[in-house]
């Protein structure tokens, strides 16, 4: 039955995204070949964060188990082109804030998924061997495309230029919680010594809030014209 | 989307029908995975002996493994451990056509308690006289194997216990282990060569002197080839016999002390086999050549089997040695030694004659006694029915170097005086050769027997490049002559042994989850699936509450 298993990994990963492409009304719009450009980009910003870690930050030489804070944090901060490639997909398309949003985020997110989940599946999940993780994994995934979304509003909105003063410290501050939300919960595992559950639920409360204050704040700001 | 997608995949499946074939089976091919646990597993012996098949006949599994407490055996994998193994349990698990028998060990075998190790020992021919299908494994306990072990039992025991949901619940989420090996199916081995080897001493005097012959087989036997490590038998009298051949090249290197016997040694190969070693040597020696040492003047055989440990010494004989004879003149010289210089050793003879009808023959001195060749075997055993002489449990420790040290000098004395012919020259029975510069070297027995007990010696385990037979061979030609090896093969038509191979193979235990685990699953899924449909439908709601929460602020401003 492990074929099965690996339809349940990939159906818990997978229809959340075709739930939300359905229902956010992207498919009225034709949305789909530009989520595929904004996939392409995802692939290209992935390529040359791996060019630049590659190149310029060395290997942790230092004991095993021993946690190298700075060099993560270095490498965390590498991160940025995340924001910059979102900030590429939405500026080339046309169109409300919403949709611009939601398509880059949906493109975004949909390329990490079929990166970075398919081979583990299909390698792991289908072997005699049962483990939890790829269950997790699928809701690590889930968890990404909320992430998605809300980073890729946070960066809009942070490109307004209509964005009253008094938002651009919660805007900056919410910009940085989520390029280094990675680091934090692998600072998280290691400090409290969480086990996988945990740390995923720890990542789901951390990015509802993430996605709860970026939403309260772009509602704030669009309707407020 | 999905008009867009299933266009794309239409004009794919119209163009490569072949690709969407070929897909379809990488779908479906089987995957090595990561192993929760993999551990090396020892099989049982498996051999032919006379047309007679013992052991266990299969080698592959791929069964799940339960406990002995489980009801259901059949076409599992049943793991014991040695304290919980009982013959009965076996039987039950036999009876009711298990998939396999995987028996646990401890890590130091010297930790087991005495009586525990005497039940085991007395089992092994038991479980060896019936042959089976199933296959019998033997592995070492390491943590991890213990925690599978404990899983296993928890689940095995509970099965018969509570309430249908209990079962149910159970069923679902209880953590099985399968456990496959990697290795084929046994086969027959073609033309595997049993080696022995020999070497001399001849004496000084001339042609047609008389011939003493020292044997000792160097092969172990035990339920499990690979962990027959045979320390007393037969390392004991493997490296007594060695022991006794440095000495005595030592005294004929001398002029003076140069004796009119010639002295022949002989390391068989296959002696827990009914001696086919010596029977082939005896064969080649008096039947096909011409001239031989032992087709003229041979005044005994000696024959070394089990002499490290105890207080006891047994001359077995098939027949009472004649007055005058060299035979008896080596027994009388072994009771004057042991009286007068070891009187805590206590020697006696053991008459028991040659059962031609028995399916294998007591002691190596008997091949020597069908060719009518006088003979004896010395041993501190008094049965060769004795569980000790094919145990997996007779490792280094069984071995007492003290005694053992004493026992070679009691040999080595008792030779010398009938050599020597010092009882008729008037030497006292107290008077000791082998002192001083002489003296029987306890470091070097030692060395001898950890490096024998280092490795299992099983028969089936040494063909004729195995570094124990290559390092046997130098050791006999440091100090004797006319080193040869002897090989022995089964006769193609009617073989006397057959050998079986996959003896050691590595076994993966993989966690699985049952069957029920997956529907299970899969309903949650799908029931989190249908509560996320509900959630984006209705995110609407929250938006609107939240531009509720916001637009009073902003009328306010």
């Amino acid at each position: 039955m492990t074929l099965f298993h690996f339809g349940n990994c990939v159906s818990l990963a997978y229809f959340p995204y075709f739930i939300t492409y359905k229902c956010s009304g992207l498919s009225e719009y034709n949305a789909f070949w530009r989520c595929v450009q904004a996939g392409a980009t995802y692939l290209f910003v992935q390529l040359c964060k791996m060019l630049f870690l590659a190149t310029f930050f060395p290997t942790w030489e230092g004991a095993v188990g021993v946690y190298d804070f700075v060099g993560e944090f270095m490498k965390a901060t590498v991160d940025l082109a995340d924001l910059l490639g979102l900030h590429l997909v939405m500026s080339r398309n046309a169109g409300k804030g919403e949709y611009k949003i939601m398509v880059a985020a949906m493109g975004w997110a949909t390329a990490e998924l079929i990166m970075s989940r398919c081979i583990p599946f299909w390698v792991g999940a289908r072997g005699i061997e049962f483990d939890w993780k790829y269950i997790q994994m699928s809701f690590d995934s889930n968890i990404s495309l909320v992430h998605y979304i809300a980073m890729a509003a946070v960066v809009w909105m942070f490109t307004r230029y209509d964005l009253p003063k008094s938002f651009r410290l919660p805007v900056t501050i919410l910009l940085g919680l989520c390029v280094y939300k990675g680091f934090l919960m692998e600072l998280f595992v290691h400090v409290f010594l969480l086990g996988s559950w945990t740390a995923l639920l720890v990542k789901a409360v951390l990015t509802g809030a993430i996605s709860l204050c970026s939403l309260f704040l772009f509602v704030t700001l669009v309707h407020s014209n | 989307m999905f008009e867009e997608a299933s266009e794309v995949l239409e004009n794919m499946l119209k163009c490569s029908f072949p690709l969407s074939l070929v897909l379809f089976l990488v779908l479906v091919c089987p995957l090595r995975a990561e192993a929760a646990h993999e551990f090396s597993v020892y099989r049982m012996q498996q051999y032919d002996l006379q047309g007679q098949t013992y052991g266990s006949r299969n080698a592959i599994l791929n069964t799940e493994a339960r406990t002995v407490e489980a009801e259901v055996l059949s076409r599992r994998c049943v793991m014991v451990r040695l304290a919980d193994f009982s013959y009965e349990k076996y039987q039950r698990a036999l009876r009711q056509s298990a998939g396999a028998v995987v028996i646990i060990l401890p890590q130091n075998m010297s930790t087991v308690p005495q009586d525990m190790v005497q039940q085991f020992m007395e089992l092994e021919p038991e479980l060896l006289a019936t042959e089976t299908i199933v296959p019998v494994y033997f592995a070492l306990e390491d943590e991890e194997l213990l925690s599978i072990y404990t899983q296993t039992q928890i689940s095995s025991s509970s099965q018969g216990a509570s309430s249908a949901a209990e079962v149910l619940l159970h069923t679902a989420t209880a953590n099985g282990f399968q456990m496959v090996t990697s290795g084929a199916q046994s086969k027959a081995v073609s033309d595997w060569a049993i080696t022995s080897l020999e070497g001399r001493l001849t004496g000084s005097g001339g042609e047609d002197l008389p011939t003493i012959v020292l044997v000792a087989h160097y092969d172990s036997f035990g339920v499990a080839p690979w962990l027959s490590y045979g320390a007393d038998s037969n390392g004991s009298g493997v490296a007594v016999l060695l022991e006794l051949a440095r000495l005595f090249s030592r005294l004929y290197s001398y002029k003076r002390t140069h004796a009119g016997y010639n002295l022949l040694f002989f390391l068989s190969g296959g002696g827990k086999f009914n001696y086919q070693g010596t029977k082939r040597w005896l064969e080649d020696n008096l039947d096909h050549t011409d001239s031989s040492l032992l087709q003229d003047n041979v005044a005994f055989v000696l024959c070394l089997d089990t002499l490290g440990n105890s207080d006891n010494l047994h001359l077995h004989v098939s027949k009472p040695p004649k007055e005058g004879s060299p035979q008896h003149a080596l027994l009388k010289e072994l009771e004057t030694v042991s009286v007068q210089q070891h009187p805590d050793l206590k020697f006696s003879m053991v008459h028991k004659k040659i059962n031609l009808a028995d399916d294998t023959l007591a002691w190596e001195h008997e091949r020597f006694g069908i060719r009518r060749l006088p003979a004896f075997t010395l041993s501190h055993l008094e049965s060769h029915r004795s569980p000790a002489r094919h145990s997996i449990m007779d490792m280094r420790p069984h071995v007492d170097l003290t005694k053992l040290s004493r026992n070679t000098k009691v040999i080595a004395e008792a030779l010398a005086r009938v050599i020597y012919n010092l009882t008729d020259k008037g030497v006292g029975g107290d008077v000791q050769i082998f002192t001083e510069q002489m003296q029987v070297q306890e470091d070097q027995l030692e060395s001898l027997v950890d490096w024998l007990t280092a490795q299992p010696r099983a028969a089936q385990l040494l063909d004729k490049d195995s570094s124990i037979v290559n390092t046997l061979e130098y050791y006999l030609n440091r100090y004797l002559k006319d080193v040869k090896r002897h090989l022995v093969r089964a006769d193609k038509r009617d073989p006397e042994f057959v050998f079986y191979d996959q003896l050691k193979q590595t076994m993966n235990a993989y966690r699985v989850k049952p069957a029920i685990f997956d529907l299970l699953l899969a309903v949650c899924i799908a029931s989190y699936l249908g509560v996320l449909y509900l959630a984006v439908q209705n995110f609407g709601l929250l938006y609107g509450f939240l531009r509720r929460v916001t637009a009073p602020r902003v009328k306010q401003h």
